[in-house]
């Protein structure tokens, strides 16, 4: 009896272990499951989400560009894209088949669909396609409920109804870098502009299963599409514009409406086709417009540097006569040259002009006249007006890196060269040669400060953003003599021949030197030389004469004489305005 | 010996209600999870699962009825039966490649791993309740239980089911220490068992080995073997307190939850019913295997009691390696969630345990009327 107790006491010891060890494990469960579902909750609720939902960029539609005469000049216009979701290999297998019956696919376009997809990032859709013609977007959305991960979607691309004209204007777009890959403008305006332009990117949120399959939209913001934006340029006067300096094998030209300060056309020739730099090309359509010996790419207008030649003697000519170095009838003769530094510095006609006041001087274009007038204001001074006429700088026009162009001091030569600048320097800056750099619309713009009579004249391309600006008056009395010059140039002067016309037009001629004359070439016709040793042939003008409201600037890159190549163009863009009174 | 039902045994004493209580309220989270893991749908599986329900009730109470002494004498019987059924299965097994665990009587299958379970604990009761106190003090007596425990053990482990085999062993090991085993030499025996573990590794499967080098470094296969540990764990973590709701847990619906039904059908759950719901389920469980050891507690023979205590230790067994591996504490192991997990097999092993147990129970109960009387 004594051992049965005992036996029975030992029994229930060991079942009392037992039972012990069973709470112990209950209590690591228990406490496993609150570390797990209250401690580290948050974690695995991240997790979780993190597991089913995707975000997908919903991209917005661009903003139309609008010339003033409300030409859609770029716009967006849809196109179809082929999207296969991340999926297994089976299902992709069977997709591929299915897509080969719909768009009898090449081998080498099968082989690029399956690198895309090992390319992917898991779990990712991809692209399969992108800009599916009508019949392969009819053949493929008609058998869409076969596929397994197959969609269609809408992108759109950038069209531009005048590519060449406005190549350099609207320039161009690309898709960002980012993997949005949203429409983002390369150059001109589309880069200027961009912010506008682009809208609000919108956002979907899928949930997706294990497979990655879509179930359900969890969320959605809709895209905000971009601002159209109104240009001051005038479709048709571009396009007149841009075709007549097409005629010549590269140049450009700036029209601008002084009134309001609006640009009318600015056209940079050759163009490019802004359409195939925008979407997709390929590397030898890049590699010919690269290769271009005319650099298409280079907007010659408002970025390109070129020396501005005897279109820089009206700066000059003003200097001299608002510093009183010359009175307005100061004559000074020309005897075909002038020595200077044991150099003797040619008029371009080596006949002389004989005694010239300044009026005649600009009209003829006398070099000898400004050598003299430069030596008398040195440079200094020269780089003093010229700053004020808006050389140097950059104007502020609604495009990104617009030239600044160069203009020459001492202290510049000495930190570029390391030497001292030479008296004869002076002289030949004073005739718009030299290391002086401008771009075409500063000297347009510099006509329109003259015209306006103001120094702070700034033109603008974008509609119904007029720039403020408090006006800085020119001195009239030295003014005078310059306007009263400038008519003279083109009623008998260097212009005389292409632009006496009866509404009226005041201008200045240039021929800048693109390398120095060699004594044995002197008076040979520019015809006869190689076209890229040619001068760069300038007009700037205004019109009409008693109400003046239309300055034009032209330049023909090795065009010849300014007087003789872009003097009649000018002309013809003169007639179109008047004609076209906007 | 009496095959039958006689009168008095109709009766069903007031301390059947907790454990009704218990098995009603696990039933009816089994069938609300299985409802939710099959995506809300009350579709031809969930209807299976409804029907097996029912029908482990009646096996439950068919299990009760049989008389008690039935099991007493019939039990190795049971044990022959079963360990026979095993070598079948493990035949079948090397003839088919792969693994094999079933047989197939084409209107249902069978699983003989479960029965064995079943049969070794009753064996077991059988054995020790023949022995004599101061018998089981001597080793030698502890040397044929020790090999019914091994020998189904070896049969499962071959087939290949380390889990179930390690339940086996484990529910053997603890009969024999309850039994009286002399405790210095099972101390012993236990130390070097677990020295010898390291070595155990060679004759792991591949898939094994991966599990367990996963389960040590969860970052060793996040996409491979610790695939459906991980994403159990993002599971039950994101039900938080209160849980996503009832059919909203996203982890199971969008498949990202593996075996949802079945081996992880407690993350399934917890996703959608959060630490309160966990708990509570881990709470019955525990409320059921105290009931198991309360009925041993107080019954009078050592035949009820081993019983008793074997069936509450292969219960907990099951309860805490499902869990604990569903949670991450222990490596990957495909052992079923008890009355919760799809599937008949299982939820009719555990009914029968719990019929044993009324059986038990109402045993004592006639034994103390007849004292009375």
């Amino acid at each position: 009896m004594l051992a049965s107790e005992k036996s029975k006491k030992d029994r229930k010891t060991r079942a009392k272990i037992v039972t012990l060890l069973m709470v112990i494990l209950s209590l690591m469960l228990l406490a496993k499951l609150y570390v797990l579902q209250i401690r580290s909750s948050e974690k695995y609720s991240l997790m979780s989400d993190k597991n089913r939902i995707r975000l997908s960029p919903v991209l917005p539609k661009r903003g139309r560009i609008i010339t003033s005469d409300g030409k859609i000049v770029a716009g967006s216009v849809h196109r179809y894209k082929l999207v296969m979701d991340y999926c297994s290999d089976k299902t992709f297998g069977e997709d591929l088949n299915l897509l080969d019956m719909c768009l009898k696919l090449s081998d080498p376009e099968k082989q690029r669909i399956i690198e895309a997809r090992s390319r992917a990032r898991p779990h990712m859709s991809f692209v399969i396609k992108e800009g599916l013609s009508w019949e392969e977007y009819a053949s493929v959305s008609m058998n869409l409920f076969k596929f397994n991960n197959l969609s269609l979607e809408t992108v759109y691309v950038r069209n531009y109804t005048m590519p060449l004209e406005f190549s350099h204007v609207i320039g161009y777009t690309g898709k960002s870098d980012d993997a949005i890959q949203i429409l983002t403008g390369k150059n001109g305006v589309e880069a200027f502009l961009n912010d506008q332009l682009i809208g609000t990117i919108g956002s979907l949120q899928t949930e997706v299963n294990a497979l990655a399959k879509k179930m359900r939209i969890t969320d959605f913001v809709e895209p905000e599409n971009g601002a159209d934006m109104v240009l001051t340029l005038d479709s048709e006067i571009q396009k007149y514009v841009y075709d007549l300096i097409s005629e010549e094998k590269a140049g450009a030209c700036v029209v601008l409406d002084i009134l309001n300060g609006e640009i009318v056309a600015m056209a940079s020739v050759p163009g490019f086709d802004a359409n195939l730099v925008s979407n997709k090309m390929t590397p030898r359509q890049w590699k010919s417009i690269v290769a271009d010996q005319l650099f298409p790419l280079i907007n010659r207008a408002a970025v390109c540097v070129y020396p501005p030649g005897s279109v820089f003697k009206i700066v000059v000519a003003f200097a001299a006569l608002s510093e009183g170095v010359i009175a307005p009838g100061d004559r000074i003769s020309c005897f075909g040259g002038v020595k200077q530094d044991d150099r003797v510095f040619h008029c371009w006609n080596r006949n002389g002009h004989g005694s010239l006041d300044v009026c005649g001087a600009l009209s003829w274009s006398c070099d000898c006249f400004f050598f003299e007038v430069a030596r008398r204001l040195g440079i200094e001074k020269i780089v003093k007006y010229a700053k004020k006429f808006g050389f140097g700088s950059k104007i502020g026009i609604e495009l990104p890196n617009e030239g600044a162009g160069l203009l020459p001091t001492k202290s510049w030569k000495f930190l570029r060269y390391g030497t001292i600048w030479k008296p004869y320097e002076t002289m030949i800056v004073g005739i718009g040669q030299g290391a002086l750099l401008s771009t075409l619309l500063q000297t347009a713009v510099m006509i329109g400060k003259i015209y306006t009579s103001d120094y702070n004249f700034t033109p603008t391309m974008i509609k119904g953003k007029k720039k403020e600006w408090a006006a800085a008056p020119i001195d009239p009395k030295p003014l005078e003599t310059i306007k009263k010059a400038l008519r003279q140039v083109c009623l008998c002067g260097t212009a005389s021949r292409s632009c006496n016309a009866d509404y009226g037009i005041s201008g200045k001629t240039g021929s800048s030197q693109v390398r120095k004359i060699k004594t044995e070439e002197a008076g040979v016709s520019q015809k006869k030389f190689d076209w890229k040793f040619r001068d760069h042939a300038f007009f700037v003008g205004c019109a009409p004469h008693n109400a003046p409201r239309y300055v034009v600037a032209v330049l023909i890159e090795h065009g010849g004489g300014g007087g003789a190549v872009a003097a009649p163009i000018a002309r013809k863009v003169f007639d179109k305005l008047m004609e076209s009174q906007r | 010996m009496r095959i039958g039902v006689p009168k008095s045994r109709f009766f069903f004493p007031d301390e059947f209600k907790i454990l009704f209580f218990i098995v009603f309220c696990l039933l009816a989270v089994s069938f609300l999870g299985q409802y939710s893991a099959f995506n809300g749908e009350f579709n031809g599986f969930v209807q299976k699962h409804l029907i097996r329900i029912a029908a482990g009730l009646i096996i439950m109470l068919l299990a009760y009825l049989v008389a008690f002494s039935v099991w007493s004498n019939f039990a190795y019987v049971f044990y022959a039966f079963a360990l026979l059924s095993l070598i079948v299965v493990s035949i079948l097994g090397s003839i088919k490649s792969g693994a094999q665990r079933w047989i197939d009587f084409h209107l249902f299958t069978f699983q003989p791993s479960e029965l064995m379970k079943l049969a070794l604990i009753l064996a077991l009761a059988k054995y020790y309740s023949l022995l004599s106190s101061f018998e089981t003090r001597e080793p030698k007596n502890h040397i044929f239980p020790f090999i019914l425990t091994l020998l189904p053990s070896v049969l499962v482990l071959k087939q290949p089911d380390l889990g179930t085999a390690g339940i086996l062993f484990c529910v053997g090991v603890c009969m024999i220490f309850l039994s009286g085993f002399p405790l210095k030499i099972f101390g012993a025996l236990i130390v070097g068992g677990l020295s010898l573990c390291p070595f155990g590794w060679f004759f792991l499967y591949d898939y094994q080995k991966k599990r367990i080098l996963s389960f040590l470094n969860p970052d060793y296969d996040p996409l491979g073997a610790g695939y459906h540990v991980l994403q159990s764990k993002i599971a039950i973590g994101s039900g938080h307190i209160f849980g996503r709701g009832f059919l909203k847990g996203t982890q199971s619906k969008l498949n990202f939850l593996p075996e949802k039904n079945t081996d992880f059908i407690f993350t399934t759950i917890a996703e959608e019913i959060g630490f309160i719901g966990a708990f509570f389920i881990i709470l019955l469980f525990c409320a059921l295997t105290i009931y198991f050891f309360w009925v041993a507690s107080e019954a009078r023979r050592p035949f009820p009691w081993l019983l008793c205590h074997g069936l509450g230790v292969l219960l907990f067994l099951h309860v805490f390696v499902n869990i604990a591996m569903v949670m991450g504490i222990i490596p990957t192991v495909g052992i079923p969630l008890p009355f919760l997990s799809y599937g008949g097999s299982s939820l009719i092993t555990f009914m029968i345990s719990c019929g044993l147990v009324m059986s038990a129970l109402s045993h004592r109960k006639i034994a103390h009327k007849r004292v009375k009387n």
